[in-house]
């Protein structure tokens, strides 16, 4: 008889399971549009038209960034929660509840994403992931992101409530590592979001309805990076949890150092935020000073990493150990290299840290100019949320999958292969990318080749820069492939009654080892919030001073060409009433779709 | 708390590569001198660019001996002034704002890389050295044609380089035995004083005049062409103006007494 996460917490895990699933529907189609730009962009094979690059380029962003991460996040969050308090959720409703408003938010979003694709729909929000103002997507677009984010803090909410609920009987224990870990990042993530909520709700919905006539372009950019530079930490806290509390276990061995896991997580949740301006180094309107403090603080950032670097490298080599290893280096060889869920991790750390040496190219604020927007940066992102934590992810699906169907996985051999391959597919195109932003040749752009610009490569040239990038972006397409296939055919299997239990690794240095200072949260969310205050209020004070609170009178530049007329006449009019009715409307959908989802993953 | 030798040497280690780092960024904007793009500029309101004092004509200026502003305006898809030409051996600082969405005005190739944000004027002081073609891209994504967004800035060897501006008055049509007058402007926006000639070629034949100005001045040379030089086998006469490389081009039709027809052939250009 197994002891699965499923034969622990059923309930549980079929919510976990609509996450995981929702999550991987999101990486098929991000996945799809990423090989069609990928061979759009160079030149390989094209066959749309290059303004809808844009629209599939939203797509992709939006599905991949924050649709995959996020639902498989929320997922792993509430398996941490329930597995390491040994309690399940306090209310399966609400749990559902959360789980429904994100699916609502993302169609909504979705919809108008798509419609941009064909013109007898007039409608589209061709604005990419970031949305910057004054372009304008379409009001459903802004405020389907607000109900996915809302959901996402239902579902922190729900952890909270599951904490406090466990902590009344256990009022002297440690909180759980995975707890601490979750609590901490979800603080985080309630701090960050403010600042795309206030962009959305006070500037960006209201102007999209009509409300408002213009805003200040600046000023909405700098509250989206305020929440856009946190948001990678809230992709990279749940990889970071993968990698201290699974790793070592699948290593053979056990985590170094569990308060040393809390230090990282307090730091990151202090430090994510007040670092945002980091991505406005080349905005007029913000003084050099406000750049210089986001600066340092990001570089400070990177100690959590670094730290991370060391204990997970420290456990491999622990488990190895366990395992027979010997010898200074010798121990790599008794890593359990067979295992996909190992390996795939391992790489992932791996790329983490060629991501972390580009990162901190970006970081530093007059190098900069150099990288600033150009194909470099994409190149950097693939490596953090498309390497470090997407195959992160998705190895650890092959440890999850079993834990949530109770079936065995299809075929090792296969996931073996595949997180292989997304490492050297991604080794081609990422290098390539970086290469090519050193060259000045920008992101974003569905066709780089310009009449009057040329890029000068020193070593090898654009055709074999493009080559590289065709050539990664297929075999990531191939390791995607492989991964669908081991989900789809996993579920098709039998019920299995050898599986592993479900647990995570334990500590050589124990939370007792952990001062307790580490576990008052309320200290750590003080300080984070004065943090921010200190970052953000001068340069905002200073923005608004400048171009005005809804800014200088801008060109409306809508990718979307109706403005819903009656939905503002009727927020401007109906005020309350409407939103209570809006508030039941969901609560309403939300029962039927949970009986259909809970069908479909059955 | 139990912390591993190893990892206090690693933490150590950490925070000297970090404020390592802080110190070289430090010694790049101190020591190297290399600004950011901050708040040093007024705004601007983006929906009256054109009656802008600053940015209503895009423009190179010269403001030292080799010294420059470019007030430049990026728009969906283009860049005003396009092509920028500055001398070599020349201290530019770019001035940059948005009449419509953000932008980016980007130097490909180089560090030379700015936002561009409606209401905001980005400000950056570049050096050039030497005579080359740059591209300039909009690296930030502006709207279904963002790709084809590109300008170039020309730095020309100091001999090519003027800031010249030549504009013709020519009549459109004359009567047969009477004679034309040719109206050519000269500006020269340079601080230093410019000595040149205005040419002008009409019915195969030239005539040269003595242009010389001081900074920042303008005149005007009035060149008076006989009827003679009008008569041609066709009734349309077509002129030339030169001053240095810059060249204005027309047609003046010569109206036979009797023929109503007229010219239809525009005489008065402006560079």
């Amino acid at each position: 008889m197994s002891n699965t996460y499923l034969d622990q917490f059923p309930a549980e895990a079929k919510v976990v399971r609509a996450a995981f699933y929702s999550s991987f529907f999101a990486l098929a189609i991000g996945g799809l549009f990423g090989i069609v730009q990928t061979l759009h962009r160079t030149d390989v094979y094209r066959f749309m038209d290059s303004a809808d690059y844009y629209t599939v380029l939203t797509a992709h962003g939006v599905l991949l960034a924050i649709t995959f991460t996020i639902f498989f996040l929320v997922g792993v969050f509430t398996w941490a929660v329930t597995t390491s308090l040994d309690r399940g959720v306090e209310n399966l409703r609400f749990t559902w509840a959360w789980y429904g408003l994100m699916v609502i938010g993302t169609a909504m979003a979705a919809i108008p994403i798509f419609a941009g694709f064909t013109d007898s729909i007039d409608m589209s929000a061709s604005v990419l992931f970031t949305f910057y103002a004054p372009l304008q997507g379409h009001p459903l677009f802004y405020l389907g992101l607000v109900l996915f984010v809302v959901g996402t803090w239902l579902a922190g909410v729900d952890w909270f409530r599951s904490w406090r609920a466990w902590k009344a009987e256990h009022p002297d224990e440690r909180i759980p590592l995975p707890t601490f870990m979750v609590l901490t990042t979800t603080i985080m993530w309630y701090i960050a979001t403010l600042g795309v909520a206030a962009a959305i709700l006070l500037f960006l919905l209201p102007w999209s309805l009509g409300l408002i006539e213009s805003v200040n372009p600046l000023l909405t950019r700098t509250l989206f990076w305020f929440f856009g530079h946190p948001v990678v930490y809230f992709w990279l806290m749940p990889t970071y949890m993968m990698w201290y509390v699974m790793l070592p276990k699948f290593s053979g061995g056990k985590l170094f150092s569990d308060p040393l896991a809390r230090v990282v997580f307090v730091l990151f949740l202090i430090l994510s935020v007040p670092t945002g301006i980091h991505h406005q180094y080349l905005d007029p309107g913000i003084a050099e000073g406000f750049k210089f403090i986001a600066m340092t603080n990001t570089m400070f950032l990177l100690l959590p990493s670094l730290l991370t670097a060391f204990t997970v490298v420290a456990s491999m080599e622990h488990g190895a150990r366990q395992r027979g290893g010997t010898g200074y280096f010798g121990w790599l060889k008794a890593l359990p290299w067979r295992d996909p869920v190992f390996t795939g991790m391992a790489l992932a750390g791996l790329m983490f840290a060629a991501a972390g040496f580009s990162g901190m190219v970006n970081a530093g604020m007059n190098i900069n100019y150099l990288v600033h927007n150009t194909f470099w940066v994409v190149g950097h992102f693939h490596l953090t949320v498309g390497t470090a934590v997407a195959l992160t992810f998705m190895a650890v699906t092959y440890w999850f999958l079993p834990q949530i169907t109770g079936k065995a996985l299809w075929s090792r051999p296969v996931a073996l292969v595949q997180v292989v391959l997304w490492f050297v597919g991604m080794t081609f195109m990422s290098n390539a990318m970086h290469r090519a932003g050193l060259l000045g040749v920008p992101r974003r752009t569905a066709e780089p080749q310009y009449e009057g610009v040329t890029f000068e490569a020193a070593v090898g040239s654009v055709g074999e820069l493009n080559a590289q990038i065709a050539l990664g972006g297929v075999i990531l397409t191939i390791s995607l492939v492989l991964f669908f296939a081991n989900v789809i055919a996993t579920g098709f299997n039998g019920r299995s009654d050898e599986l592993p239990s479900n647990g995570y690794a334990d500590a050589l240095s124990g939370p007792e080892d952990a001062p307790l200072v580490l576990d008052n949260l309320k200290l750590w969310t003080a300080i984070a919030i004065v943090l921010v205050i200190f970052a953000y209020t001068f340069p905002l004070l200073s923005i608004v001073q400048r171009g005005g609170l809804f800014g200088p009178e801008v060109i409306t530049f809508p990718v979307s060409l109706e403005s819903l007329a009656p939905i503002a006449a009727a927020l401007e009019y109906g005020g309350l009433a409407t939103v209570d009715g809006v508030a039941s409307a969901v609560t309403g959908a939300l029962e039927p779709g949970r009986i259909a989802i809970a069908e479909v993953v059955r | 708390m139990n912390v591993h030798t190893y990892e206090k040497l690693w933490l150590i280690a950490a925070m000297v590569l970090i404020v390592g780092f802080i110190a070289t960024i430090t010694y790049g904007s101190v020591g190297l001198g290399i600004a950011m793009v901050g708040d040093q500029q007024e705004t601007v309101e983006p929906t009256e660019l054109a009656d802008d004092e600053r940015f209503g004509e895009p423009r190179v200026e010269q403001i030292g001996d080799d010294e420059y502003e470019v007030y430049v305006v990026a728009q969906t898809f283009s860049f005003q002034p396009d092509p920028i030409e500055v001398p070599e051996n020349s201290q530019v600082t770019f001035h940059v704002t948005a009449r419509d969405v953000i932008h980016s005005f980007s130097l490909a190739g180089t560090n030379v890389n700015t936002m561009v944000i409606p209401g905001e004027v980005a400000e950056m002081t570049v050096e050039f050295d030497d005579p080359e073609v740059y591209g300039v891209v909009c690296n930030e994504y502006c709207g279904p044609d963002h790709h084809n967004m590109e300008g170039q800035v020309h730095v020309v060897p100091e001999d090519e380089f003027d800031l010249t501006e030549v504009s013709v008055d020519a009549p459109d049509e004359v009567d047969a035995g009477e004679s034309a007058t040719v109206d050519v402007t000269v500006e020269n926006r340079m601080l230093d004083g410019l000595e040149t000639t205005a040419e002008l070629e009409i019915g195969g034949e030239t005539s040269v005049e003595e242009v010389a100005l001081e900074g920042g001045e303008a005149t005007e040379v009035t060149f008076t062409v006989d009827p003679e030089t009008l008569e041609a086998d066709d009734s349309d006469v077509e002129w030339a103006v030169t001053v240095d490389d810059h060249e204005e081009r027309g047609t003046v039709t010569v109206i036979d007494a009797g023929d109503e027809d007229g010219g239809d052939d525009g005489g008065e250009t402006d560079e």
